[in-house]
């Protein structure tokens, strides 16, 4: 029931809303949407007038030519910064001195320009450029002061004034639109599970049900013969790599049914596979061997291209240039640092040194800018490659692996105190978001982004769970059973928002989707 | 490396040199009483004409000095008639100050009819219109000589605008354009600046 409170009736369950302002804006978006009869039946049946008093007022003088009364009309128009009067007071200036042009009256125009314009405070270049255009007026010639001309001209007049002058005068455009627009991205913001991009409903508040994100196992692959320690998505989202400690690793192909089917089995490491890394291109692939050697390979044929070090090499982890032409790698021997390197093996860049410590894990952000590296065990350092400025934060607990977010703005690191950290690339923040839930005490375990807009973050677990967050609350919002064994790894289809793959000590990898009411 | 002023002396000065001198800065500035009393003076020869066109180009470059811009122009077509087709600048230069002169008595609406009829067919070339934009600007202040393009209307502006003119009439009329004095004393001015330099590398300065 609508509330009193002085002239002026609220409405809305907490009396926020002002029932003139309210009326009013339906009225704009009735003529907006093209309904102009209901829209003027509306300003007569509520009283309530689209265009402002001083506004209409300001209108009828300039489509008559009255410049005075327009002049005299914006200066008594209340509400308005002086920057704003002064803008606007110029624009009628300026067609009025036009007209005076267009009828030969350059005295008039002279006057106009030298005593009323430039005493307004609206810059010099203003002022000048409007005695510069007194000349081209005259050389257009008769031509434009025919009265079709000239009235269209002081509509374009109106419409800049529309453009220029604030609420209440002048309405923002749509306005009702933008507010509801508002109200829906907030419900959208607040939901926990939303992963699609449809258009939601306004008839109830918004709120997706789980069955939006990954929930339940669509498919085990069982090809590896021994504990599977990493996977990865392409970019692309077509494939799948997998690597395991029967020093094998594997491409697996996504097929249109979801379905995954073996491409290439990749067999010439003689250790267990730590790690896969793919080409921004998505043509090659490589794989770390566990204190070996680095392979790159042809994702197409399946061949291994190039061979990089040779035993002891000890690469923990490797990771791309966005032009697909260079790798760097961070080793945990002291003595071997960073490196970069091209695809021929020659090496372009190192970072060396006495004090520098084991590189547990590396990552490039995707358009090449930064590169983020965990250093044993607690420091996360974040070079800008190209202005050579780094940072670095200083973790309390022990990191075990990194992963970045694809826009490259924010990155998860997991730490041995069973917590996640997510920290931004540039800098701005104090303090990481945590996250927990999950089981972290020994080993290696890996997590990263995933879903629309990269909204969640999933990570394996000691228990042999899957772990769900959306990345606002620090709770999972999902866990994920079916793995016998420690989950070591996790990647989230970049493609395909409801597909997550799990890689296991249990041998198998699995493919995660929504519920069964959402296939 | 201190220079010895007796090496001054053991240079030998040609009278006829210092005579050609003074002459050309006579004539270049039209000083034409003091040529004849020269002249006369040293007994140097002088072509036929030279005088007259002395006259002419003196009464031209006063004209362009005081503002009247146009007096001066059509002076020139006549003594030089293709001079002002083959140097646009000072053309326009000679234009926009009768525009000044126009502003200054206040005749603004003929100032901004003359503009239109005689400035904007220099057309749509950059510097052209960079400098029509600043002497237009003029039109918009009640005292032009308050506004911030007050540069405009001085007289050391017209100087500079005489001087042009004077040395494309010279130019013109294939005399050189600068005097034989003002280029020794500038030849004179860098040679010192360059020594200096090159001194004060070994801690020396030549000329203090």
């Amino acid at each position: 029931m609508p509330m009193e409170s002085g002239y002026s009736t609220m409405l809305g369950a907490k009396g926020l809303i002002r029932k003139t302002e309210f009326v009013r804006i339906i009225i704009q978006c009735l003529y907006s949407l093209g309904y102009e009869k209901s829209a003027s039946c509306l300003e007569s049946e509520s009283s309530v007038s689209y265009k402002w008093k001083d506004f209409e007022v300001l209108e009828s003088h300039i489509l008559d030519a009255n410049w005075e009364d327009s002049i005299s009309t914006l200066n008594q128009i209340k509400g308005l910064t002086d920057e704003m009067r002064s803008s606007a007071l110029f624009l009628v200036f300026k067609q009025c001195l036009f007209e005076c042009l267009c009828h030969g009256d350059y005295s008039m125009a002279l006057s106009l320009l030298q005593k009323q314009v430039s005493h307004l405070k609206v810059g010099r270049e203003k002022v000048h450029g409007l005695a510069f255009d007194m000349l081209s007026a005259k050389v257009m010639g008769n031509d434009a002061i025919n009265e079709n001309g000239v009235s269209e001209l002081r509509e374009r007049l109106l419409v800049e004034l529309e453009r220029l002058l604030p609420p209440p005068i002048i309405l923002p455009e749509r306005r009702l639109e933008h507010l509801v627009e508002t109200a829906v991205a907030s419900q959208i913001d607040s939901c926990m599970y939303h992963n699609s991009m449809s258009a939601v409903s306004l008839y109830e508040d918004h709120s997706c049900d789980r069955d939006q994100i990954p929930t339940q196992t669509v498919q085990i692959l069982f090809d590896h013969k021994n504990e599977v320690w990493f996977v990865q998505f392409s970019n692309n989202g077509e494939y799948l790599a997998s690597s395991s400690s029967d020093c094998t690793a594997i491409i697996w192909k996504v097929l249109e049914d979801g379905k995954f089917t073996v491409k290439h089995t990749l067999s010439s490491h003689q250790k267990p596979v730590s790690f896969v890394a793919w080409s921004p291109d998505d043509k090659m692939l490589l794989t770390c061997g566990n204190v070996e050697v680095i392979k790159l390979w042809d994702v197409e044929t399946g061949i291994c291209r190039r061979t990089f070090g040779d035993h002891g090499f000890a690469i923990s982890s490797c990771a791309w240039f966005p032009d697909s032409k260079r790798i760097v790698c961070g080793s945990s021997d002291p003595e071997k640092g960073i490196c970069m390197w091209d695809c021929d093996g020659n090496e372009i860049r190192a970072w060396r040194g006495m004090r520098m410590p084991k590189v547990l894990d590396l990552a490039v952000t995707a358009d090449g800018n930064n590169l983020i590296t965990v250093l044993s065990d607690k420091e996360i350092r974040i070079l800008n490659v190209v202005s050579n400025v780094e940072r670095v934060i200083s973790e309390e607990h022990s990191i075990t692996s990194l992963s970045v977010s694809s826009d490259g703005k924010f990155f998860v690191v997991n730490l041995n105190s069973q917590e996640i950290h997510m920290w931004d690339v540039d800098g701005k923040w104090q303090k990481p978001m945590k996250y927990t839930g999950h089981k972290q005490h020994k080993y290696v375990i890996r997590s990263c982004f995933g879903g629309l807009s990269s909204t969640f973050i999933a990570s394996g677990s000691e228990n042999s769970e899957v772990y769900i967050w959306n990345r606002r609350c620090s709770e999972p919002i999902k866990i994920l059973s079916g793995h016998s064994m420690t989950v070591n790894c996790v990647s989230w289809n970049p493609r395909k928002p409801q597909m997550l793959a799990s890689a296991s000590d249990d041998h198998t990898v699995r493919i995660w989707g929504p519920g069964r009411s959402q296939r | 490396m201190d220079l010895d002023p007796r090496q001054y002396e053991h240079i030998v000065v040609n009278e006829k040199d210092t005579h050609n001198i003074v002459l050309s800065y006579l004539v270049h500035n039209c000083f034409k009483q003091t040529v004849e009393s020269f002249i006369t003076s040293t007994g140097m020869k002088q072509p036929a004409n030279c005088l007259d066109d002395m006259d002419k180009r003196k009464r031209i470059i006063s004209f362009a000095l005081d503002g009247n811009a146009l007096k001066a122009i059509e002076l020139t077509d006549q003594l030089a008639p293709d001079l002002l087709e083959k140097n646009k600048d000072l053309h326009f230069d000679l234009l926009s100050l009768h525009f000044v002169e126009l502003v200054c008595s206040r005749k603004c609406t003929e100032a901004l009819e003359f503009a239109q009829k005689r400035l904007t067919p220099f057309g749509k070339v950059q510097k052209y219109v960079e400098k029509l934009e600043d002497f237009i600007a003029l039109l918009a202040y009640e005292e032009p000589e308050k506004s911030p393009m007050f540069h405009l209307l001085s007289l050391d502006y017209r100087q500079q605008i005489a001087d042009n003119l004077n040395q494309a009439i010279l130019a013109h009329a294939n005399l050189p354009s600068h005097s034989s004095l003002e280029r020794l004393i500038r030849q004179t001015a860098v040679v010192r600046q360059f020594l200096n330099q090159e001194a004060s590398k070994d801690g020396f300065q030549l000329f203090p």
